[in-house]
């Protein structure tokens, strides 16, 4: 065989391989690639142009510039497998949603190898197979102490069982052909998805599972799992609907609940702690990624606070600390997270905030700390404060980067002259 | 034929289904012809030279299957699928000998011929 017809054979092989094969270096700039990682990569890149790996997959999985990033090793797996979701959502529920498997290698300091699969198929049938567990789990459990509900697609209720009525004292007659959110309208907190978002989720993994508190017809509330599941129906796998489960669980008891306030709190102000606040983090960000909403950090320092400490003692300075915590949580929304990060640095995760709420609630906290006023027996105390604001959007999807982020527009705000919040450039342009 | 008429952007379905071999050979840019079922039946030098692969292995394959898989999607292949007359240009990004090379695409179809063509432009 000569060279030129082996050649040959090795770049057919190539242009025919029905997975896709990607070189780039460590920044993301494509050296070879294969057709069908084009095929896969062109259509999602559009105007941002297909010569680079990360830039690419900027919209679809901007983590993968992250994770190759975080690898501080100069070879070695990046990632296995990882899944990408090319669109998600409810207007793309027609078409079986495309799913890429994406496995990337270091293969040194500045050569990365990645390969791209589309996996869509195989998503399909591990759905049905979780749809069908989640059926078999909930029979299998006794299905008298469960409330159930057949959800269209378009989310509007289909039919109720007397059981329903029995947990949440709704008539079943009236229920009929309502928006499901009218009638499931639980007040959410913390990092709690909302129906409409179940439904998401459940559209795409088969079901979804979440505890949280639920509303009775006559006003009071009740600790309920809730169980969304979406009914297999037509040929080409998507959902004919979903059936909630809903079940009463009886309210955890108080033992419970001050061991959870012990240990996701912090013992002096009562903001949550920062272990659970990167708990938090860490769980938003999958719903960032999963769902695309939006999430942004405030930080916040106190300013010359040790000269407090200084002057006024100790007691003083900690009962400022908790002036401010509870200044904060007053203006904060539902959904945030306010915890003690440090000495005297807070944090306000804002899950669904984008840029610019987040510097308007931080504006607002600034305001609430300067009117904060302390009688100590050397007069009036009054504190100020400074804070910096990030998304996880300018963060690519990195924590670290976020924290690191909001750390540097706080201390821009110090820079600048204290009590402000730092107002980033793209702002004002 | 005047050497303008058979440039990239004027040349027609038809002077390329008149041409032999020889004729679209020598022409400066990749020529691929299809028949219906989207299986290459010519394949010129050109496009040879650039992609690496020897004509007489690519005549009679798949074209989207086994050769061209970047082009099978809703750009170029859905276009053959569902357009019966077609003439149009797009910048492209193909990965000739596994390196990402933009070129100029132009997809030609139409009833007059039996084959439908797609002009390659480096």
């Amino acid at each position: 065989m000569s060279d030129a017809s082996g050649e040959e054979q090795l770049l057919e092989f190539l242009y025919a391989c029905p997975v896709g094969l990607i070189e780039c270096d460590a920044a993301g700039d494509i050296s070879l690639m294969n057709p069908h990682a084009m095929q896969h990569l062109l259509p999602l890149a559009g105007p941002r142009g297909a010569d680079n790996l990360f830039t690419a997959f900027e919209r679809h999985a901007p983590e993968l510039r992250s994770m190759a990033a975080a690898h501080a090793a100069s070879t070695g797996r990046v990632c296995d497998g990882h899944r990408i979701f090319v669109d998600l959502g409810r207007g793309s529920r027609a078409a079986t949603r495309k799913v890429l498997a994406c496995t990337m290698v270091k293969l040194g300091p500045n050569r990365l190898m990645a390969t791209l699969a589309d996996i869509s198929q195989q998503v399909v049938q591990e759905e049905r197979l979780r749809q069908a567990d989640a059926w078999f789990a909930t029979l299998l459990d006794g299905v008298n102490d469960y409330a159930t509900l057949t959800i269209t697609p378009e989310g509007r209720i289909a039919s109720a069982d007397p059981c329903f009525t029995r947990q949440t004292g709704h008539d079943l007659a009236w229920l009929s052909g309502r928006e499901l959110t009218e009638i499931l309208d639980a007040d959410a907190s913390g990092g709690d998805l909302k129906l409409d978002e179940q439904l998401i989720v459940a559209d795409r993994d088969g079901w979804h599972l979440q505890e949280g508190w639920q509303q009775r017809a006559g006003g009071d509330r009740y600790w309920c799992q809730r169980l969304v599941v979406a009914r297999p129906g037509r040929e080409d796998g998507t959902p004919e609907g979903f059936a909630v489960v809903l079940r009463d669980v009886p309210r955890r008891e108080e033992a419970a609940e001050d061991m959870r306030r012990l240990l996701t709190c912090d013992h002096l102000t009562g903001a949550s702690n920062r272990r659970h606040f990167s708990q938090a983090l860490e769980r938003e960000r999958t719903h960032w990624q999963e769902l695309r909403h939006s999430l942004s950090l405030v930080v916040l320092d106190l300013d010359h606070f040790k000269a407090v400490n200084d002057t006024h003692g100790h007691p003083v300075g900690d009962l400022l600390l908790c002036r401010v915590a509870a200044a904060c949580a007053a203006v904060l929304p539902p959904r945030g997270i306010f915890a003690r990060l440090g000495g005297e640095e807070f944090g306000a995760l804002l899950p669904r905030y984008d840029q610019r709420q987040a510097l308007g609630l931080a504006e607002e906290m600034r305001a609430a700390i300067e009117a904060l006023a302390i009688e100590t027996p050397a007069g009036s105390l009054r504190a100020t404060a400074s804070l910096g604001v990030a998304t996880l959007d300018e963060a690519e999807g990195s924590i670290d980067a976020l924290i690191a982020l909001a750390d540097e527009r706080l201390y821009a705000a110090k820079r600048a002259g204290r009590n402000q919040v730092f107002q980033p450039h793209a702002l004002a342009a | 034929m005047a050497q303008e008429e058979q440039g990239f952007d004027s040349i027609t379905a038809v002077d390329l289904a008149t041409m032999d071999d020889a004729e679209r050979d020598a022409l400066p840019y990749g020529v691929v012809g299809l028949d219906p079922d989207t299986t290459v039946r010519t394949y010129n030098a050109t496009e040879a030279r650039m992609s690496g692969l020897d004509p007489a292995t690519v005549v009679g394959v798949p074209f989207f299957d086994a050769v061209a898989q970047c082009m099978n999607n809703f750009l170029v292949a859905q276009r053959f699928e569902d357009e019966a007359v077609l003439d149009e240009t797009i910048p492209y990004v193909l990965t000739l000998r596994m390196r990402p090379t933009k070129v100029r695409l132009r997809l030609l179809k139409t009833p007059d011929t039996a084959l439908s063509y797609i002009l390659i432009e480096r």
